[in-house]
């Protein structure tokens, strides 16, 4: 019994934490209808500035708080007023993947700035324990309740009796009437950024000292809880945030009780989908709020796609498929491999979406599903390797969509959350399934490629191989996009109520995308898995599926040859420049910055 | 008060205002007088709600300009033209759903900093709307829509603006509301506030209205005073859309 309340304090102390990041989102959301992806990058600096103040300059705990909270919320101001606000008029997806572009630049300087080796990160309280009851109970624990209790109460007197605070509630009902009230509109999202991101700072703080210590994979983890929190709890819902906070806390934590460590974070992503499935409004939302969702195609920046004469496409192949013909090093062919590989995530990501608008995070999943389905058909099964990599395909198109499934019914930020918490559980799912993922070890010693019985191990075979792979699926899916099913994908992109209202199944549609782009990942993983050899669950990362993204945006949303001259930019330019590899993520969130800022049509525009 | 039709207290001059590449006003110019209740007749699409949010400032006009108590109000953001006194009851009444009717009236203080002058002005409210003294810490959302229309309208007055821009202020409520609300513009405008108002049905307007343009796919192609508008045959012309009589 003891346990029971252990594991029961243990997940109302964790859930306090996550309170303090999925109070600051809900006050966002609500205030301008976004998910902030950069919170999680603002509680990891809130974690390093404690760390620098104990650490370094020795402070005494209340002003160490104080401390994080007044500088973390400088961070939220700059990040509102420098990243945000020039976006106000522009497309609704782009102060979305701005923030994904903010949260890559911070995390990449705390890692420059700090190392990417954990700190510890020590308490400063008296290492006791209390008895209560049949459990125990320390300082921290008592700190970390006390701090949540007290920004929940001055969070409650601010909305409640404060003139901004008003101001705050009116632009989260009303934005164009609280305007019409005299209301400054960037006065309040300056106040909500600010505390929101102080909240967000401490809770890095009290987090840091709970664990005793920090690193730089804080960050994405925490804006996960958070956003898992506050959808549980509806989104732009600040009660509903702290309730969702503490029931993820709890149901994490009798979660590990039951059934291990490795399993905390896959309870966490189920309870989302869960949530998401039957009630996407949240658990407490109220049956009035209108969806707060895009109005009919200005989710996507409308353009003209550049014209590229189709010489000059052939042109261009032709001069890619002689390259290792000519005196080039292997180098250069490596580098355009990884390009050519990457160009078929982007094929894939960019029909999903581009072409029919489903914002995916978590396309590196697929890549994993491709990746592990290709070597374990070759090493158990012995299955020639060219086959494999088909059946990767084939199997990333099927379970991909299967699993993508629930998030059909969701539209726009919605359905990047929850292909985000999608991705994230294939992950753990391949690292607990043991007895055919072999779990946290990985699978090494995957055959090389193969074809037709002859191996394919020199570079140069290598290219043509996977060049080819991608030009194949780029003529597919030029094909596609000029065909009925390719202008139906966009219709429902563009205005899904319209297109259903034309008896267009969206389902149906989406799934079909889904199977196509899945096929593409499936196959550039299960390519990956027999060059790289060796694979585990962390092999394809968010930071891929992220990176993806930027190609995709990079090129032009829906583009298909945007989608490879992206690739080829995104992995050929950080070569070009010899950019060291530390900084090559810094570098992919400016150029996402950059390119949500001054072009968000892409290169080669949307199609 | 000073009444003299040379200074208008609002005026529009030569508006044009584009969306993306459609246009929706045709060189559009209206003037409201010092304490008058000027209307603003049309059908559907036939740009009233753009005006209003060209007023607003919500809508930048692409050129002509906008004066308010003499100065312009292009390149104001929304917030400075409150401020500046003009005060709004928008379409569908747009209030805060989730705040209590106490706390929406006082919403419509926001621009004001006087704490006893705000306390006495709601009191005022009270005995201008009286059913809304028992429903001070209710929902807005929970109202019916004509006692949601006595919260916007008493919201607007609490800023003590000069005029008050009102969008179909009866669209939606029951015949008996309409003619309360009719009454209540009335009543604002006798205290002194001078009313813009956009409205389709044309009769109930021209009832109360000092002044009425009546706008056609934008273009302004009827205006005067109401009691001569009340009875001309073109009106119905205008406002039904039927292009060849206009």
């Amino acid at each position: 019994m003891s346990s029971w309340l252990d594991y029961t304090i243990n997940g109302l102390i964790v859930g306090n934490v996550y309170a303090l990041v999925a109070v600051g989102l809900a006050l966002i959301f609500g205030v301008s209808r976004l998910i902030n992806f950069a919170q999680g990058s603002i509680y990891l600096v809130g974690a390093y500035i404690g760390w620098v103040a104990v650490v370094q300059l020795h402070t005494p705990l209340p002003l160490t708080i104080i401390l994080v909270a007044v500088t973390s919320a400088i961070v939220g101001l700059v990040i509102e007023r420098f990243g945000l606000r020039p976006l106000q008029n522009s497309v609704r997806i782009a102060p979305l993947l701005a923030t994904i572009g903010i949260s890559f630049v911070l995390d990449q300087l705390v890692m420059l700035t700090f190392s990417p080796n954990p700190r510890a990160l020590p308490s400063q309280l008296p290492d006791v324990r209390f008895q209560i009851g049949g459990g125990t109970i320390g300082p921290l624990d008592l700190l970390i309740a006390g701090v949540g209790l007290t920004s929940a109460l001055l969070l409650f007197v601010f909305l409640r009796y404060s003139k901004l605070g008003w101001a705050v509630r009116a632009t989260a009902q009303d934005r164009d009437a609280a305007m019409q009230m005299g209301v400054d509109v960037n006065r309040v999202n300056q106040a909500v950024f600010g505390i929101a991101a102080a909240l967000g700072g401490v809770s890095g703080l009290l987090v840091g000292m709970y664990y005793n210590q920090i690193d730089t994979a804080m960050s994405l983890q925490a804006t996960l809880k958070g956003v898992v929190a506050e959808v549980v709890g509806g989104a732009g819902n600040v009660p509903g945030a702290v309730i969702g906070s503490l029931l993820l806390g709890l149901v994490e934590s009798y979660g590990v009780a039951v059934f291990g460590t490795s399993y905390r974070n896959l309870f966490a992503f189920l309870l989302l989908v869960l949530v998401l499935v039957l009630r996407p409004n949240g658990l407490f939302a109220s049956a009035r709020q209108a969806p707060p969702e895009p109005l009919t195609g200005t989710f996507i920046a409308p353009s003209r796609p550049v014209r590229i004469p189709r010489w000059a496409l052939l042109a261009a192949a032709a001069a890619f498929a002689i390259l290792p013909l000519l005196p080039v090093s292997f180098y250069v062919l490596q580098t355009l491999i990884n390009a050519w590989l990457l160009g078929m995530l982007a094929l894939s990501l960019t029909l999903v979406a581009g072409t029919i608008g489903q914002v995916s995070l978590g396309h590196a999943a697929l890549l994993a599903i491709g990746a592990y389905t290709s070597a374990l058909l070759s090493l158990t099964f012995a299955v020639p390797v060219g086959l494999a990599v088909i059946g990767a395909g084939l199997m990333s198109a099927a379970l991909g969509t299967l699993l993508i499934s629930p998030s059909f019914r969701l539209r726009g930020h919605y359905v990047s959350i929850a292909t985000l918490a999608i991705g994230e559980i294939v992950s753990l799912v391949i690292l607990n399934w043991e007895s055919v993922t072999r779990g946290p070890i990985g699978i090494s010693g995957i055959p090389p490629l193969s074809l037709f019985g002859h191996e394919l191990i020199s570079p140069t075979s290598i290219y043509w191989f996977s060049f080819g792979v991608m030009v194949v699926l780029a003529l597919l899916q030029g094909r596609l996009l000029g065909s009925h099913l390719g202008r139906s994908f966009r219709a429902i992109r563009d205005d899904d109520i319209a297109a259903r209202a034309y008896g267009l199944s969206l389902n149906r549609y989406k799934a079909l995308a889904f199977i196509f782009g899945g096929f593409a990942a499936g196959v550039s993983g299960g390519i990956a898995a027999h060059l790289y050899s060796y694979i585990n669950h962390e092999t394809f990362n968010t930071q891929q599926s992220i990176l993806a993204l930027t190609v995709v945006i990079l090129g032009g949303l829906g583009n298909v040859v945007g989608a490879i001259v992206g690739s080829v930019a995104l992995v050929g330019l950080p070569e070009v420049f010899r950019i060291a590899a530390e900084y090559r993520i810094l570098i992919y969130g400016i150029v996402l910055l950059l390119l949500v800022r001054f072009r968000p049509q892409g290169l080669l525009g949307t199609m | 008060m000073t009444t003299s039709a040379a200074e208008p207290l609002l005026a529009l001059s030569g508006v044009n205002t584009f969306y993306g590449q459609a246009q929706v006003h045709f060189d559009l110019s209206i003037t409201v007088g010092r304490g008058h209740i000027v209307c603003l007749l049309g059908g559907n699409a036939s740009g009233k709600s753009t005006t209003m949010k060209i007023i607003l400032g919500l809508v930048k006009p692409r050129s002509g300009d906008v004066t308010f108590d003499g100065a312009s109000l292009l390149g104001l953001t929304t917030p400075q033209i409150v401020r500046r006194g003009i005060a709004s009851v928008p379409e569908a009444r747009r209030l805060f759903a989730d705040m209590s009717v106490r706390e929406n009236i006082l919403m419509g203080a926001f621009v004001r900093n006087d704490r006893d002058g705000i306390a006495q002005d709601l009191d005022k409210m009270l005995g201008l709307f009286p059913k809304l003294g028992q429903r001070l810490s209710q929902r807005a959302g929970s109202l019916s829509g004509g006692e949601q229309q006595m919260v916007a309208m008493a919201r607007a007055l609490m800023s003590r603006p000069g005029m008050i821009v009102m969008d179909e202020p009866t669209m939606g409520l029951s015949p008996l509301y309409v003619d309360r609300v009719l009454e209540l513009i009335r009543t604002i405008n006798q205290e002194g506030v001078s009313v813009f108002m956009v409205e389709q049905n044309a009769s109930l307007a021209l009832e109360i209205a000092h002044e009425a343009y009546v706008l056609q796919t934008g273009r302004i192609v009827l205006s005067g005073p109401a009691r001569v508008l009340k009875d001309d045959p073109r009106i119905r012309d205008a406002y039904l859309g039927g292009s060849e009589a206009a």
